[in-house]
């Protein structure tokens, strides 16, 4: 069963300089599974997590929601109030979720054991380091227990381990709850623990799926070539019968046989034989749609 | 859904967290209280009592304390323009909560607020001959509320429209202080010259600060019916909570 539905969808930001298209003809069905949206800054995957979430109008297009309990957001940077502690951020977004106080109270204590911050209720949210209060939100996020939970960004400015934690504790918390998670991120890494990726460019879907097939569509190996002689190696990656994308001096080759990386023809920099990666999907798509340099 | 939950639960942050920054309690006392020491110790000499019954330092407390509401208003609706960008209204505007139950929790905390600022500014009329009665300073009360619903209200609207504290600030005080400096707050509207007092009748503030005046038995606009006063106060801050109300009802386009 789809969670929300989204057909068409087009937004277009106004500007004396001439309009710009910030999503265009965007469609996706998402159902009871983690979704990250990635895509390179301005692709348009905070506009579409407004437009999501209802807090920006689209031009055009439409938008079929099907869950209870509303709506989570984790937002680029938290919505808790810095004044208040946790426990009253979590009271205060109770109420506004209708929740008896019990069910709020009930909801909050099982929220922040999950998150491990369970000893931090009565801390003014000021006093708390980025990744508590990242925490903090999320479990205002959570807290009426949502069938949709949109997340902007949310590991931006938090360090590796603080990302990884909040990670770990937003699964273990999903395991138990029947909802729909929406992510975006620039990060393939994050991205690659989800069940599906949609690669946004200029607006755009460039791709949707698993990340296990986008990453099948390059073939056993990718060949990365760092050459002054770009266009030497993408005439003899057609000679041997595979695609290749280059941005710079750097050019990717898709399908390629391990035999291939000591054959390169001129004098490359460097010859990388790998198995390929989400970040190779995000690459070559990127490549593909804003330059055009598939050859 | 529970509105009247939600708007008291978004009240009860706005007090928190004016109990939690005092500055910003501070701040909005402090300017009416220069603004009050220059002109009543200034000009009450030069200009004479006009037709009041107090001296000019004691007939401008009223207005002193409009003022003072009003800057405790300015505070607590340009907050909705951050809020509203980095802080917590982003989540409340994603709740199933009506926008009405945040322009309620908004307006009612900020209206406390600034009406307890303006009462301490009012305290200081008994030590400037002014004899004050509770039902007096009950009903001043309720006009100085009445101030703060109304320019919070005027004021979160155009919060939303405008989008820029920069912005905001111009605007409101283009507004606000000619509005001001034309309700009766310095100079008493029954002396005014013509064109001043049409400008003063046609202001709501005038009407509003003639409430006040009257509930502390002090001169205000004179030949006008009795209360007509009190259902303009009323009216004007109603209008501004639905005009609040409908401006913020309405989803963000993109910008």
């Amino acid at each position: 069963m789809r969670v929300i539905e989204v057909d068409q969808l087009r937004v277009v930001y106004p500007n004396k300089d001439g309009d710009r298209v910030a999503l265009d003809g965007v469609s996706l069905g998402i159902g009871s599974e983690s979704v990250a949206l990635l895509g390179p800054n301005g692709a348009g995957k905070s506009t579409l997590m407004g437009v999501l979430a209802g807090t920006l109008t689209h031009e055009s297009g439409t938008i079929r929601r099907n869950y209870e309990n509303g709506l989570g957001v984790v937002f680029q940077t938290p919505a808790v109030d810095d004044l208040l502690t946790i426990g009253e951020n979590l009271s205060l977004a109770g109420a506004l979720h209708g929740m008896t106080k019990d069910a709020c109270g009930e909801s909050t204590q099982r929220l922040l054991t999950a998150l491990e911050i369970a000893d931090r209720v009565d801390q003014q949210v000021r006093h708390l380091s980025g990744g508590l209060k990242r925490r903090a939100d999320l479990a205002r996020a959570l807290l009426p227990g949502p069938g949709l939970l949109l997340l902007d960004e949310p590991t931006s400015g938090l360090d590796v381990e603080a990302r990884a934690s909040l990670w770990s504790a937003l699964n273990s918390i999903r395991k138990d709850a029947e909802m729909a998670v929406v992510f975006a991120t620039h990060l393939t890494e994050e991205a690659s623990k989800a069940d599906r990726v949609v690669l946004l460019a200029e607006g755009k879907v460039v791709v949707d799926g698993p990340p296990r097939e986008l990453i099948e569509t390059l073939g056993p190996h990718v060949l990365r070539v760092r050459t002054k002689e770009v266009e030497a190696i993408e005439a003899w990656s057609k000679e041997i019968g595979c695609v290749s994308v280059s941005r710079g001096d750097d050019v990717l080759i898709s399908h390629a046989k391990p035999e291939y990386a000591g054959r390169c023809p001129g004098d490359p920099e460097s010859v990388t034989l790998a198995s390929p990666t989400l970040e190779d999907v995000y690459l070559w798509h990127a490549r593909l749609n804003s330059l055009g340099g598939a050859s | 859904m529970n509105g009247i939950g939600a708007a008291i639960a978004l009240g009860k942050r706005e007090l928190i967290r004016q109990v939690r920054q005092p500055s910003r309690i501070l701040a909005s006392l402090l300017t009416p209280l220069l603004v009050w020491g220059f002109f009543a110790g200034g000009f009450s000499s030069a200009i004479g009592q006009g037709n009041t019954d107090q001296n000019l330092t004691a007939y401008m407390i009223p207005g002193v304390a409009s003022l003072t509401v009003m800057f405790a208003s300015i505070f607590a609706s340009i907050s909705l323009i951050q809020d509203r960008h980095d802080g917590v209204l982003r989540a409340a505007l994603i709740s199933p909560a009506p926008r009405w139950s945040i322009v309620m929790g908004k307006v009612g905390a900020g209206a406390l607020v600034a009406m307890l600022q303006g009462l301490v500014i009012l305290a200081a009329l008994p030590f400037l001959g002014v004899e004050l009665s509770v039902v007096g300073v009950i009903g001043a009360c309720i006009g100085l509320a009445l101030i703060s619903v109304a320019l919070i209200g005027l004021g979160l609207g155009l919060a939303w429209i405008v989008d820029s504290s920069q912005g905001f600030h111009g605007i409101m005080n283009a507004v606000l202080m000619p509005m001001w400096l034309t309700s009766g707050a310095v100079f008493p509207v029954n002396d005014a010259a013509g064109w001043l007092r049409i400008l003063a009748m046609i202001n709501p503030l005038t009407w509003m600060h003639s409430s006040i005046r009257g509930s502390l038995g002090m001169p205000g606009i004179e030949g006008t019916p009795n209360g007509l006063d009190w259902v303009i106060s009323l009216a004007f801050a109603g209008a501004c909570v639905v005009l609040a109300t409908v401006v913020m009802g309405r989803a963000s386009p993109p910008k």
